[in-house]
Parts: C-alpha cells; structure tokens; sequence
C-alpha cells in the first residue's frame, strides 16, 4: 500500500465532502446545535417536592418530617402561601387549621387546605393530597401493620442523579457518527455513478488503497466530531480512554454501513432513502438512556447499542475497562462483519 | 394554459411522484412524528411515578392502584420479572404482595411485603409511591381517613399537555414537507436532467409545469395534513373550516416550493436552503410550544397564519369569527407569493412566461 496515494486521495475527499454545501452544513451545524442544546439543558435534576406550610400551630409530624424528596417550609402568612404557590415557589400549599391537634385528639376531622397552581398536573395534586393524609396518620398515631422489605437495584442515585442532558450525550454522539455514513456513502456512490473510481483504478492506485482511503476519510470524519462534541460537554473527563475507543469503533461501524449504501445508492437522493431508516434503526438503543425501560431485550441485536451504553455507563456511572469490556468486543465483532460484508459487495459495484 | 396539458402533466406527476424518496418520507415522517410524539408525551415523559406490582394471590390493591390518578400501574407474573422491570427502570418501584394479603390487612394481622426500588428513582417519587401504598392499604383495611381535604386552584393559567403543544408543528411539517419539497425538487430534478428544456419546446408552457407540479404538492400536503389532525382526534370540529385552511396551507406550500424550484439550480443547494429556512417555517410552531413566548413574534412568519386558525378551530373551539381575519391575511399571502413566483420566473430568464 502506498501511503501517499492514501494521503491524496483522503485530501480529495475532504474537499470533495466539504464542497457539498449540504453536508458541510450539517456537519457544521449539526455539531453546533448539538452543543448548545445540550448546555440549554437543566444540569441538575430537582428530585424533591417542595410544599409550603402554613399552620398556626404545626403538629409535630410535619415539624420532624425529613424524608428525602419532600421538603416541607413554613410561610409567615395564608397569603404568602397563595402568593408563593401561585408564583410556583411551590408545588402546593398546605393551611392546616388553628385547632388541628384538638379535633384529631377528639377524634373529630379537621379540614385541610391545599393551594394548587392552576397549571399543577392532576398527578401531582392527588399526590400532595395522599401525602398530606399519611402524615395525619402518622399524627394520630395509625401505623400501617405493614413490615416493608426493600431491595433498591442497581446504584442509588439520590442525591446523584444524571441530568436529562447528560443522558442525551449518548444520543448525541451517536447521531454525530452516524450521520456521517450519509456524506461518506453520497461520496462514493457519485463516485461510481461518474465513473470517476473506475478511472482512479487505472491508475497505480489498488482497490486496497482507495478503500483504506475512503474509510480513514469516514472514520476521520465521524471520530473526529464526535471526539469533538464529547470533549466540550465533558464527556470524556472519565476514563477517556474507553471513550475514545468506543467511538472509534462506532466510527469504523458508520464507515461500514456508508459502504454497504453506497453499494446500493446512485445518488444523494438515494443514500437518504437508504440512509434514513438505518439511522433510526440505529439510534433506537439511545431512547433507552433518554427513558430506561421502556426497550426491551431486542434492542441488543443493533450494533449501536454496544457504542451508547458504553459511553452512557462509562460517561454517566464511571464505569471501567471490566465493565464494559464485553460491549466493546461485540460492538468490534459487528464492525468486522459490517465492514467485510460493506467491502464485499462495494467491490463488485466497481467492476 | 391548457387545463388538458396541465391534467397529463398532473398524472405522470402523481406516477412518478410514489417512487421519489421525498414522497415516501413526507408521507411516513409526520405519522412517523406524530406517533412517536403521542408515544413520548403520552407516556414517556409523563412526571408519573410507576408503580409494578406482582400479586401472589389475588387482591383488591391491584385493582385500586389501577385507578389511581397520580401512580402508573404495570402488572407482572413473576418476581423475576418485577425485578427486571425494577432494575431497567420500567418502573420506579416494585412490590410483591403475598397469598391472602387483603384478608391479613382487614384483619390487622402484621403483613410483609418486598418492595424493589430503581436506584435511579427519584426521591420525590419513591416518597410518592410510599405514600400511596400506605394510602391503597389503609382504603383496603377500611380505615377511616383522619381529615378532609379543600383542594383549591389559584390563578387562571391553564396546563397544556406537550402533546398539544406541539400540534401545531406536526401539522406544519405535514403540510409544508411534502407540500414545499415535491414541486421544488421536482422542478430542479427536470432542470438537472434537461427534462424541463424539452418539455417547454413542445406546446407545454412552462406555466402548465408549474400547476402541475403546484397541484401536486397542494394534493400530497392536504392529505397529509388531514391524516395528522385525524391521527391527533383533531378533525372533529368544523372539518370544512379546517379543510379551507388547510387548502391555503397547501398552496402557500406549493407556491413556496415552486419558488425555490425556480431560483435553486441543484439537489444539494436545495437541501442547504430547507435547513437553514426551515426554522422561519416552522418558527410560529414555538409560540404554541412555550406559551411564554409573546404571540406578536409568531405572527412575523407567513405559516402563522395557517396554523393559528387550525389551532383555533382544533383545540380552542373557535369558528369562522375568530379565525376570518386570518384567512383573509392568508390567502392575501398566497396572491403575492404568485406574483413573486411569476417575477422570479421572469427574473431568471430560463423560460418564456
């Protein structure tokens, strides 16, 4: 193999790809929306119920209370509380009555007040008002002749928990690697199409040559964003190097896909009919990061599932090499046969 | 013009049209959004806190957490299967309740339960679901609530659900895919091929190409914006008014598509052009979106005046009063965008007008 030949047809491409306005837009703008919206995103996640109080006299309950995701204050007036509820300090407001402890010592039922923004989801109302009668009795003194045993799977979060954007870097990642396979595959398809490949293998230039050429240019292209991308929202402060191998392995497996389209395509309008659906395909494992549970075990028979949960557990969780070594192996076992199939068939399109 | 040309034109269109990828995708990508969209508001990011349950035997509990309001309610068969739920967040809490468990709490026998929480619940929601156990087991043991409880809704705002809020961009990107891409990339693809040079030598004028293809777009972009108010139960109310609108719609679709097939001379640049301008299409679509934004900033872009009268008739109930001025405004646009398709024509000087 001839380095240089490599060389000059990987600064071909280059130019080539970033003289195709749309792509060059995209790759431009998409890396650029990426980035702020991902720092538009909340970078904390508000794990608790925040209610104000307002009682003349607080029963012990609701002073002692301290459990973790309700956070009860007090306010100085009913007023206050409207005011602040209505200006969404809080997500209700509880006014419980002056003689509150003398009707629930005799047994009689006092009257609870909760304030509500009008925008409240009903959830959240009935919540507060299930809540606020367990406190009561908790008062009265009523426990439940209930014996709970927990078991919390996997690792507590509280207190911890990933914020929602932090969860999308996965999806973002992916979505910057695979979007390449559009350009590469619209690169080479018009190459065959304008028979312009045809005649670059008359020269000394290998078939060998033109595919180590056109995959270190997709490769290059897909790494170097996403590495991109991932080193400004600091998803590579965390074992880094994992990283950056899992993502040059998605990489390699959108450079195999854009050779299997471009087998198949005849132009730009083509590669996106081809392109398209194995994009959605292929970000489906990132949704569940986004919301957990909701894919279930088929989800492990497409290649990306491997890139995202291992950027996801090694970016969100600090997982090691042990961890997430087995994800990395099947996500390089599907590149060789994506990228071997991808050659094969690109190569009798030459001929 | 020769409404005969314009028809054989219209028929081959409406051939070939199917086999365009740009066809397929404005068909499948709104009821493609739309789905996910009902899918993803509808129960993904619903603030709920889920709630699994296994039941051994076969209690009322199962039955009352159904009805609940505030908890999402998911049944498994087997202990294995809640805890897999559990530990891949299906849900945020799981409990298994035993053989003869209503029978043990109307008789106030102490009662064990297991109950697996995701580690990546949150608090709030973990506090919700304990409480609404106890609250469940308390209705089923018959006790006697301690207070009454005044719920009391301050202010006027009222909480629109996500998946109404963006109706008015689902509907948009039916109507204006389809409806702005198919002329305009008909159009360029002919002047890519030289088709267009010899269809405008024989008798066929080169206004006859541009109804063709402009009716194309109206058909496909009508359709299209039917399917979607009918897929989000929006067609209810008023279909005729809804129906006049979203001809306007259409046509302001059209024309803009016609228009960028005058003046754009490659596939490429084309694509360029939609993703840079299509978030002044689309614009009006975020005022329906996030509410605090000032409704006069929507009112800057043309498709504003499309989408406020099917919002208006769609989800606010409105009628022919509330929506008149803005009609009338539409349809005003859609006579200038014909002249300024006709100048560009000229303009351009590929073809006699």
């Amino acid at each position: 193999m001839n380095l240089r030949i490599i060389g000059a047809l990987i600064s071909k491409d280059f130019s080539l790809f970033f003289r195709n306005r749309f792509f060059a837009l995209v790759t431009v703008l998409g890396i650029v929306a990426y980035i702020i919206i991902y720092f538009v995103m909340p970078s904390s996640v508000d794990e608790s119920l925040k209610i104000g109080l307002y009682a003349p006299v607080i029963p012990p309950v609701f002073e002692q209370l301290q459990e973790e995701g309700l956070e009860i204050e007090v306010v100085e007036s009913d007023e206050a509380l409207r005011q602040a509820v209505t200006e969404g300090q809080y997500v209700a407001g509880v006014v419980l009555p002056d003689d509150i402890m003398e009707k629930l010592m005799l047994g009689q039922k006092p009257q609870i007040t909760l304030y509500f923004a009008s925008d409240t989801p009903e959830e959240i109302k009935d919540a507060v008002g299930v809540m606020v009668r367990e406190l009561v009795y908790l008062q009265i003194g009523q426990p439940l002749a209930i014996e709970v045993s927990e078991e919390i799977l996997g690792p507590d979060m509280i207190g911890m928990q990933i914020p929602p954007r932090d969860r999308l870097r996965p999806l973002f990642a992916v979505f910057i690697i695979m979007v390449e396979t559009l350009g590469l595959a619209t690169l080479i398809s018009e190459e065959v199409e304008r028979r312009t490949i045809r005649a670059l293998l008359v020269t000394p230039t290998t078939v060998r040559e033109l595919f180590a050429a056109k995959g270190a240019i997709g490769v290059g292209l897909a790494f170097g964003q996403a590495v991109l991308f991932m080193a400004i929202v600091g998803g590579i402060s965390s074992q880094p190097l994992i990283i950056l191998t899992a993502l040059l392995l998605g990489a390699v497996l959108a450079t195999g896909i854009a050779f299997l389209i471009s087998s198949l395509a005849k132009d730009m309008m083509s590669v996106m009919a081809w392109s398209i659906p194995a994009l959605i395909i292929l970000i489906i494992p990132s949704l569940g990061v986004l919301a957990p549970g909701t894919l279930t075990g088929w989800v492990e028979f497409i290649p990306s599932y491997y890139l995202v949960d291992t950027v996801h557990q090694v970016a969100n969780f600090g997982a090691g090499w042990g961890d997430v070594w087995y994800n990395l192996l099947v996500l390089l076992g599907f590149n060789l046969v994506i990228v071997w199939i991808g050659i094969t068939v690109l190569r009798r399109r030459f001929r | 013009m020769s409404l005969k040309r314009v028809g054989i034109l219209l028929r081959r269109e409406l051939w070939q049209g199917p086999k365009n990828f740009i066809f397929i995708w404005a068909v499948i990508a709104p009821i493609l959004i739309s789905l996910v969209v009902s899918l993803v508001f509808g129960t993904l990011f619903s603030e709920k806190p889920k709630l699994g349950i296994v039941d051994e035997g076969s209690s009322q509990l199962v039955a009352m957490a159904r009805e609940l309001p505030s908890v999402t309610t998911k049944e498994y068969s087997t202990d294995s299967d809640i805890r897999e739920a559990v530990e891949s967040g299906a849900v945020d809490m799981g409990i298994v309740l035993p053989e003869d468990f209503d029978n043990s709490v109307i008789q106030g026998e102490e009662t064990e339960i297991t109950a697996y929480i995701w580690g990546e619940s949150l608090a709030k929601d973990r506090t919700i679901l304990g409480g609404t156990i106890a609250s469940l087991i308390r209705e089923l043991a018959g006790q006697e609530a301690p207070v009454e409880i005044e719920a009391i809704t301050l202010g006027d705002e009222v909480s629109v659900p996500w998946s109404d809020r963006l109706l008015p961009l689902i509907v948009l990107m039916a109507v204006f895919f389809g409806g702005l891409f198919l002329p305009a990339l008909s159009m360029i693809n002919e002047k890519e091929k030289k088709t267009l040079d010899a269809l405008v030598i024989t008798p066929t004028t080169i206004g006859d190409v541009l109804v063709a293809k402009g009716l194309l777009g109206i058909i496909l972009s009508l359709v299209m914006g039917i399917v979607i108010l009918i897929l989000n139960q929006a067609f209810g109310a008023e279909p005729a008014l809804l129906v006049l609108v979203l001809v306007l719609g259409a046509t302001m679709a059209a024309e803009i598509g016609l228009l960028l097939g005058v003046l754009v001379k490659k596939t490429t640049s084309l694509f360029a052009i939609v993703k840079f301008g299509g978030i002044l299409l689309y614009a009006p679509a975020f005022v329906y979106l996030f509410p605090q934004i000032p409704e006069w900033i929507g009112m800057i872009f043309p498709t504003y005046y499309v989408i406020q009268p099917i919002v208006e008739i769609s989800q606010l109930g409105g009628g022919w009063p509330d929506i008149a001025t803005n009609v009338f405004i539409l349809a005003g646009l859609n006579l200038i965008l014909i002249v300024v398709v006709i100048l560009a024509l000229k303009r351009t000087k590929q073809y006699a007008v």
